[in-house]
């Protein structure tokens, strides 16, 4: 019985624990190398070894057991030689949980416009001194296992989903493909960290199809949804990633790449996705922004100047749980107000209750999961989302596809 | 210790001298200050300063679980700004319900654990001057908006909305580096003086037994000048019970106030002198300071520096320092280490040669930062501009001061050898004078707050903020600067 819900590989094991009645969502237990994680998962991105002024004691005390950090940055500070002696990032921001990294490759990409993709990698200018630099597959291999990530992304030709060019589009899948090989081939410590593919095909539904098969040939131990979160419509990502989610093993975690929004979260869970990862929470938290489930305030706005209430009333985050609870700070909105864009504390405040929202979002999804009541669980989270009942389509849309109608009473 | 011991209470107070040579006039001494409510504080010591009410950097449960810091210095300026559109509100702070775990409106609205024991004066230390000077019923202060006037009146409600448990009264200062002349020293005098009067006059209108003790400043002027000021806190309002310590501006005037008014003698003193380094602080303890605030602590860790001086000097301070301990910067602003044998005061912690030192920031630390973290982190931290980086460094740097005063205390009860006096001058002969400059980037100057002077940074900011090389700084704030080194080939 047991056998049937879980997979295992070197470094990982999968063990399904509960399935939606109606839609596609699951709730699964994924064990790494640094303890086990509860999925559905947002991992928050600790992009240099460091979320925002966290530390990792005040990170891992929000529930956070998976992070992620970003190999182009790593490579470049400390840089590779730096991470040999230290003995890895987690040794570097003493992080006993686990790490994602991505390959690099998009960063490059989206960072440096002057990137230029070949077979052999991809090419760029040194933003140093002007030298033309190349980032392979088996050098981005090479970063990870420096790093000692838990999971590894490959290398892959990203190309922005919304591109007209099918030609390139083709190429860069294919690609993608090759390089997952080369990857694999450079991966030089399979028994204690994963690799995880990555399916491109832009927003051609039968070319994602086709890469998930090749892809799924490789039997890496995890798969990853990726090329999305670049401008395309929300129902042009919806339908990609329920093309794909209808594809993988039940047995597999998949995860889709940079989306952070409260709503693409329940929406992608419903839809069969598992993990996710964005800046914007903490991000939009050095902006002044907490999110709630009512929506994001902004707390540099003068209402907030004397509003002597949580940042979010019934949150049970470090900033806001009630004043008479263990480790409880009673900040106020006021206080946030106070020093938003003025105190680095207030960041940090905002960013330590964006994680806990974000965290705690999944933590209820999966709870639903289990009890099978995802669905109301995804009504009740829209509803104090849209008090008007204002549904976005896309959301509606994609929700129907799997059994669930918002807008039914 | 039966001769020297001397209490001074007052309602919320409690001053215990425990060994100290009040005969003898001015000394070091040893003694506990406690308010109700609050963790008692062992002094000598220090409190932390804060930043808009923030111990900068520092979330209110890491003050709770990982700073040795019992009290904190807030200004009234950092509070009162005047939004144009919102000239005429009510300064939020003033309105903030108070809780079971937050019983002053002060630790409410700043968060502040209820264990730490709050100072408030007007203005932040060091605080910016002002072009527009004091009148007779008003000092100008410097809010995150610009300067404002600030009342007798306005102060002493603010004092009583938001009951800190040591207020410090206005006093005319003119926080320039100048010397008043004698004519504008003695007006200091006597303004501060008549702002005394209706200070003492207007609390002991208010009904309730006040929770806020007085400490009353002491001018940096000299004494001559200020006699008659200083006469009257000793004669009308020590008997009162009114004033429970000294806010004392010069250390200096210790000697003279001792030979003058004896009967202060027993108060607790709290130095705002802005002592630049521990050399500084131990020749003031020697004076008889008992409580610091020390602006120099939140600035050197924006500097990039870990403290790593301790009382009393290591044993072996003779020998050469450790080759990681090096402060020396490869920058050149600071020129070549000479070849003397002197400990340095702080660690540069951006130096390359603690890219990959997985020692602590300080060796023997077990504060936070040094027991989780090392070297190699927080070099990263400041060579990426990650706020984790400062933060840090406060834990460390707040740590390291506060077991300097634990030293400091423990030479005072010690009746052998070595006294506190050989250890004073072991510590003079074994570090260096001052703290080094720090090549890292200071955080990104977020406000007002930096047109003041930081305390024991000499000339403020580098560059300034924002960008590494190669890119403009300017797109988004997730430093996704691109540095100097490139992955790849
Ligand atoms: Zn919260
Ligand atoms: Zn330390």
């Amino acid at each position: 019985m047991a056998s049937n819900k879980t997979f295992t590989s070197p470094a990982l094991s999968f063990e399904l624990v509960a399935r939606c009645s109606v839609t596609r969502a699951r709730a699964s237990i994924l064990t790494l190398p640094h303890g086990s994680v509860n999925l559905p998962i947002f991992m928050p991105v600790a992009t240099q070894a460091s979320l925002k002024g966290l530390t990792p004691e005040q990170l891992e005390a929000t529930g956070c057991r998976l992070c992620l950090n970003n190999t182009y940055h790593l490579g470049l500070k400390p840089g590779q030689e730096v991470l040999d002696a230290v003995g890895g990032a987690h040794k570097l921001q003493g992080w006993n949980r686990n790490i994602l990294t991505d390959s690099g490759g998009f960063q490059m990409v989206s960072l440096l416009k002057l990137a230029n993709i070949t077979e052999e990698g991809v090419r760029f200018l040194s933003p140093h001194d002007g030298s033309p630099m190349l980032l392979t597959p088996e050098h981005s291999m090479s970063l990870q296992n420096s790093i000692g990530s838990d999971i590894m992304m490959q290398l892959d030709d990203v190309i922005v989903t919304t591109s007209p060019d099918k030609a390139r589009m083709r190429e860069a899948m294919e690609r993608s493909v090759r390089w997952l090989d080369r990857c694999i081939a450079a991966h030089k410590n399979p028994h204690t960290q994963n690799l995880f593919c990555i399916i491109q095909g832009g927003l051609d539904l039968d070319m994602r199809r086709e890469c998930c098969r090749e892809m799924l040939a490789r039997d890496t131990p995890g798969i990853a949804i990726g090329g999305l979160s670049g401008g395309e419509a929300k129902d042009d990502f919806c339908r990609v990633v329920a093309a794909c989610t209808e594809l993988l093993p039940d047995l597999k975690p998949r995860y889709v790449m940079g989306i952070g929004y409260p709503e693409d979260l329940i929406v992608s869970v419903a839809l069969g996705a598992d993990m996710f990862d964005c800046v914007w929470p903490t991000r939009t938290a050095r902006f002044g922004n907490a999110i709630t489930k009512h929506g994001v305030l902004n707390m540099k706005r003068e209402m907030y100047a004397a509003d002597f209430g949580p940042i979010e009333d019934g949150c049970g985050c470090p900033c806001c749980r009630p004043i008479e609870e263990e480790g409880a700070m009673g900040i106020t909105r006021a206080f946030v107000h106070h020093n938003a864009a003025k105190e680095t504390v207030a960041a940090h405040l905002l960013t330590l209750h964006n994680v806990w929202y974000q965290l705690d979002l999944m933590r209820g999804a999966r709870e639903a999961i289990i009890e099978d009541r995802f669905p109301g669980f995804v009504r009740g989270f829209f509803g104090n989302l849209y008090p008007d009942r204002n549904y976005p389509s896309w959301a509606v849309d994609a929700l129907k596809g799997v059994g669930i109608d918002l807008l039914e009473s | 210790m039966t001769a020297d011991t001397q209490n001074s209470d007052s309602a919320a107070m409690r001053f215990e001298i425990l060994k100290g040579a009040l005969k003898d006039g001015v000394a070091a001494r040893v003694g506990r200050l406690a308010f109700a409510g609050r963790q008692p504080m062992e002094t000598p010591n220090f409190i932390a300063t804060t930043s808009r009410g923030a111990i900068p950097h520092i979330t209110p449960d890491n003050v709770n679980k990982h700073l040795q810091t019992a009290g904190a210095y807030m200004a009234l300026e950092d509070f009162i700004e005047r939004p144009q559109q919102y000239a005429k509100r009510t300064p939020p702070i003033y309105e903030a319900p108070t809780t079971t775990k937050h019983t002053t409106r002060l630790h409410r609205f700043t968060a502040m654990p209820q264990s730490v024991t709050t100072v408030l004066a007007a203005r932040r230390i060091p605080a910016v001057p002002s072009p527009m000077g004091n009148t007779n019923a008003s000092i100008s202060v410097f809010t995150s908006t610009g300067f404002q006037v600030l009342t007798t009146k306005e102060y002493l409600s603010a004092v009583e909305a938001l009951t800190p448990d040591i207020a410090i009264p206005l006093a005319d200062l003119t926080h320039s580096t100048i010397t008043p002349n004698s004519k504008r020293a003695l007006r200091m005098a006597e303004r501060t003086d008549e702002w005394m009067v209706e200070w003492f006059s207007s609390l002991s209108e208010s009904t309730s037994p006040p929770r806020t003790s007085t400490f009353a400043p002491v001018l940096p002027i000299s004494y001559s000048i200020q006699w008659e000021y200083i006469s009257r806190l000793a004669e009308d309002y020590l008997p009162t019970g009114q004033l429970s310590g000294l806010a004392i501006y010069d250390p200096d005037l210790l000697p003279d106030l001792a030979e003058h008014c004896p009967d202060l003698l027993p108060l607790p003193r709290l130095s705002l002198s802005n002592p630049p380094t521990p050399h500084h602080i131990l020749r003031q303890i020697a004076l008889g300071v008992d409580v610091f605030a020390l602006p120099f602590i939140n600035a050197l860790s924006d500097a990039g520096l870990a403290l790593s001086f301790s009382f009393p000097p290591p044993a072996s301070s003779l020998s050469p320092p450790p080759p990681s301990s090096s402060s020396s910067s490869e920058t050149g602003t600071e020129g070549e280490r000479t070849t003397n044998k002197l400990l340095p005061l702080a660690i540069d912690l951006s130096h390359p040669s603690h890219a990959t030192s997985l020692a602590p920031l300080s060796p023997g630390c077990t504060c936070y930062a040094c027991t989780a973290h090392h070297r190699a982190f927080v070099h990263h931290l400041l060579a990426a501009r990650e706020m984790l980086g400062w933060m840090l460094l406060q834990v460390h740097n707040h740590a390291v001061v506060s077991s300097f005063f634990a030293g400091v205390r423990a030479a005072l009860l010690n009746d052998g050898e070595p006294t506190f006096d050989d250890a004073a001058r072991r510590f003079a002969l074994a570090y260096e004078p001052d703290f080094p400059e720090g090549a890292a980037e200071r955080p990104r100057a977020r406000g007002y707050q930096y047109k003041s002077v930081g305390g024991g940074e000499p000339k403020r900011n580098k560059p300034a903020w924002g960008k590494l090389e190669g890119e403009e700084g300017t797109k988004s704030d997730e430093s996704e600067q691109v540095g100097e080194k490139s992955v790849g080939a």
